[in-house]
C-alpha cells in the first residue's frame, strides 16, 4: 500500500463492495445457467467458470498476492445486506470454536466433487453455489461476527492455509503507534455517540487483534481493520512467502500453531487432499477403484471412494507423519512428544501441497483460458442477445506443451518451499542437530513430491461413470 | 372539544405507553408478516429452481441411428456412423451433418468434423478421441428444407491405448 494509486484504492471504504457486486452478478448468472442452460459442462457458465476459471484464478492470485478472493467474496455481500434486516443474536458455540467442522466440510466437498462428478454437472454446481449462499445466510444470520468465514467456509479454510504462502499480508506498520492507541478500533470497531451506539466502522470480525496478529491465517483481507484504524497504521505489506510457517508465536485469535491439532488436520487435508484431488483425474485411479470394488463386493462408488479418501487423508498421513515424528524423536533428539512433534512439522508440508494445487488448477485454467468467451457468447445468444457474435467453440487456451513446464516449476517450488520451512522448524526444535530432525520430514516431502510428479505424467482420464470401461 | 380531548389524551403518558405497546405490536405483526413472506418466497424460489430444467426438444419425426466404432472406445481415431430416417423409416438423403466432440470436463480441447453421405441416408465421418475419459458427441444435422436437429451421444469410458 505504499504505491500511491493502490494506497488510495485500498483505503476506499467501498472497495470491497465494488469488487463483490460484479462477482455477485456473475454468481447469479452461473446459478441461472447451471439450472436452465445446457447440461453439457463445457457449454455451461456454471461448470466452466467454477471448475476452470475460478479455481485457477484463485490459486494464482494467492501465489502472487494474497487472499483477495475472500476480500471480493459475493457471499459476504448478501450476508451484509441480510444483516440490515436480521440481527444475529448468538455467539458461535464455544465447543465449535475450532477448525474441526471446516476440516470435515473441506473433505466433504472433495468427496462430493468425486462422488457426484461435479465437474461434469452444471446443475449440481449451481446447487452447490445456491447451498453456499443459504449456508452463509443461516450461519451468519444466527451467529454474530464472521462465524461462517472463521469456522465453517471450506473455500475460506483453503484460502487461509494457502495464503500462508502469499507474499502480501495485512499488518501493522509501526507497533509503537499501537502501544499508544487507547481505543483499539482495529478490533473493537467504532460506534457513533448516542444511546443507540450505531456501528460506524466494524472492527475485525475474525477476532484478529492487529498488534498481535501474525500471518494470514484466518485473515479474509476484508480491510475492516484498515478502515477502522484512526492512525492509518495498518496496511497490506509485503513479506517473505511462507515465513509465518517457520515461527510459532502466540497469534491473536488463533494461539500457537504447534498447539492447534485442528489446524494441523486442516494442513493435512490441504496437502494430502491436493494429491487426492489430482489422483481422481488420472487413469490409475480407475484400476484402483475396480480392484477395491472387487475386494469390497460393491457396485456403487460411495464406499469405494470412502476407502480411497480414508487411505489418502487418514492412513497415509498417519503412517508418513507418524514415522517421521518417531524418527525425529529418536534420531533427531527432539524433546517434544510424538503428537505435538507431528503437529509442529505438519505445517512444513503446506508449500508442497500448495504447489500441487497450483500445478493442477493452473493447468485447467491456462489450457482452458479462452473457453469463457464462447460460453459467455452462447449464454447471451440463448437470451437472444447476439451482440457478442456466434460462439467460437474452437477457442481454448494455452497449448499443453507450454503449460507442463509451468506445472513442473510449481511442484519444484513447492518442494523447495517445504524443505526450507522444515529446516527452519528443525533448527528451532533441535538446535544441536537440526539436520537429524530435518531429514525424516524432508524425506516425507520428497516422497510426496515424487508421487505428485508421477501423477502429473499420467494420462488424464476424467470419468463420471463408476466402473465404466 | 373532541379534538382537545384527543390532544390531551395523546399527551397523557399512559396513553403514550399504550401507543408504544400498540406500535410495537404492529411492528411485531409486520415483522412476523415480513418473515412469513420471506420464508414463503424462499420456499417458492426453491421449488421453482428445483424443477427448473431446460425443456427437452420434442421429437421432430426424424429418427437418428448412430454408432461409433471401434468398440470398446479407445483413444485415437474413430468412425462415427449416423443414419437419418424419416417417420416412415425411409432414409433421408442430402442432409448436411457435422459433429462436435467434447469431454465431460470443461476446458478440454473439443474435436470438430463433418460427416459425408456414404449411402442415401447414411453418413459417416472420422473423429479423434484425444484423451481417455467421458466424451459427448454432438451431432448437428441440417435436413433438406432447412430443418435442424441435434442429438447428444454419450461416449463414457474412452480408454487409453
Amino acid at each position: 500500500m505504499q504505491v500511491p494509486g493502490l494506497r488510495r484504492l485500498f483505503r476506499w471504504r467501498h472497495l470491497r463492495t465494488a469488487l463483490q457486486i460484479p462477482l455477485l452478478i456473475v454468481s447469479v448468472a452461473m446459478i441461472l445457467d447451471g439450472l436452465l442452460g445446457p447440461p453439457l459442462a463445457p457449454k455451461n457458465l456454471a461448470s466452466t467458470l467454477s471448475w476452470v476459471h475460478f479455481r485457477g484464478a484463485l490459486v494464482l492470485v494467492l501465489l502472487c498476492a494474497g487472499n483477495f478472493f475472500c476480500l471480493a467474496c459475493p457471499f459476504m455481500l448478501v450476508r451484509n445486506m441480510a444483516r440490515r434486516f436480521f440481527r444475529p443474536r448468538l455467539n458461535w458455540p464455544q465447543k465449535l470454536r475450532n477448525k474441526w467442522l471446516s476440516v470435515g466440510l473441506f473433505a466433504l466437498i472433495l468427496f462430493c466433487y468425486e462422488e457426484f462428478s461435479l465437474w461434469s454437472s452444471p446443475w449440481w454446481t449451481a446447487w452447490l453455489i445456491v447451498g453456499y449462499f443459504l449456508a452463509v445466510l443461516v450461519v451468519d444470520g444466527v451467529f454474530k461476527h464472521a462465524s461462517f468465514c472463521k469456522f465453517v467456509c471450506p473455500i475460506g479454510q483453503f484460502n487461509f492455509v494457502a495464503s500462508t504462502i502469499s507474499p502480501l499480508e495485512v499488518k501493522v506498520r509501526d507497533l509503537e503507534v499501537c502501544d499508544d492507541c487507547g481505543t483499539k478500533d482495529c478490533i473493537r470497531g467504532r460506534r457513533a455517540a448516542g444511546p443507540e451506539l450505531m456501528v460506524i466502522q466494524r472492527g475485525c470480525e475474525l477476532a484478529l487483534f492487529q498488534p498481535l496478529k501474525v500471518g494470514n491465517m484466518d485473515c479474509t483481507f476484508c480491510l475492516d481493520c484498515v478502515h477502522a484504524c484512526p492512525h492509518d497504521n495498518i496496511g497490506i505489506l509485503s513479506r517473505l512467502p511462507a515465513s509465518e510457517l517457520m515461527v510459532d508465536p502466540r497469534r491473536s485469535g488463533i494461539g500457537r500453531f504447534s498447539q492447534r491439532k485442528d489446524l494441523a488436520a486442516l494442513a493435512i487435508v490441504f496437502s494430502f487432499g491436493a494429491l487426492l484431488n489430482a489422483f481422481g483425474m488420472v487413469s490409475p485411479v480407475y484400476a484402483l477403484e475396480s480392484w477395491l470394488a472387487g475386494i469390497l463386493h460393491v457396485n456403487s462408488k460411495a464406499p469405494v471412494l470412502g476407502v480411497v479418501f480414508a487411505m489418502f487423508l487418514v492412513v497415509e498421513p498417519a503412517v508418513l507423519l507418524g514415522m517421521a515424528a518417531w524418527s525425529t524423536q529418536t534420531w533427531g533428539g527432539s524433546r517434544r512428544a510424538l503428537v505435538p512433534l507431528a503437529v509442529r512439522y505438519t505445517y512444513g508440508l503446506v508449500p508442497l501441497g500448495f504447489g500441487m494445487w497450483l500445478a493442477h488448477y493452473s493447468f485447467h485454467f491456462l489450457t482452458g483460458l479462452y473457453t469463457v468467451v464462447p460460453v459467455t457468447q452462447s449464454a447471451f445468444a440463448r437470451l437472444g442477445w447476439t451482440v457478442f457474435g456466434s460462439p467460437r467453440w474452437t477457442w481454448l487456451g494455452i497449448p499443453m506443451r507450454f503449460v507442463q513446464p509451468l506445472e513442473i516449476g510449481f511442484l519444484a517450488l513447492g518442494l523447495v518451499g517445504s524443505l526450507l520451512v522444515i529446516y527452519q522448524l528443525a533448527d528451532g526444535d533441535c538446535a544441536e542437530s537440526p539436520l537429524r530432525a530435518f531429514v525424516p520430514w524432508a524425506a516425507v516431502s520428497v516422497v510426496l513430491w515424487i508421487a505428485a510428479m508421477w501423477m502429473m505424467f499420467q494420462p488424464m482420464d476424467m470419468r463420471g461413470t463408476f466402473l465404466a470401461g | 372539544m373532541i379534538r382537545w380531548f384527543q390532544r390531551a389524551a395523546r399527551s397523557c403518558s399512559f396513553v403514550r405507553f399504550k401507543r408504544h405497546i400498540r406500535n410495537d405490536f404492529r411492528r411485531g405483526i409486520r415483522r412476523v408478516r415480513r418473515n412469513r413472506m420471506l420464508a414463503e418466497f424462499a420456499c417458492a424460489a426453491m421449488f421453482f429452481a428445483s424443477g427448473c430444467r431446460k425443456p427437452v426438444a420434442p421429437q421432430p419425426g426424424v429418427a437418428i441411428e448412430y454408432w461409433i466404432s471401434p468398440q470398446p472406445h479407445r483413444v485415437g481415431p474413430a468412425i462415427v456412423y449416423v443414419n437419418l430416417l424419416d417417420a416412415a423409416g425411409d432414409p433421408i438423403a442430402g442432409a448436411h451433418v457435422d459433429f462436435e466432440a467434447d469431454m465431460s470436463h470443461p476446458g478440454m480441447a473439443p474435436a470438430f468434423g463433418g460427416l459425408r453421405e456414404a449411402a442415401p441416408g447414411r453418413y459417416q465421418g472420422s473423429l479423434e478421441f484425444t484423451m481417455p475419459g467421458d466424451w459427448v458427441v454432438l451431432i448437428h444435422a441440417t435436413l433438406p428444407g432447412g430443418r435442424k436437429l441435434e442429438r447428444d451421444i454419450s461416449v463414457p469410458g474412452v480408454t487409453a491405448n
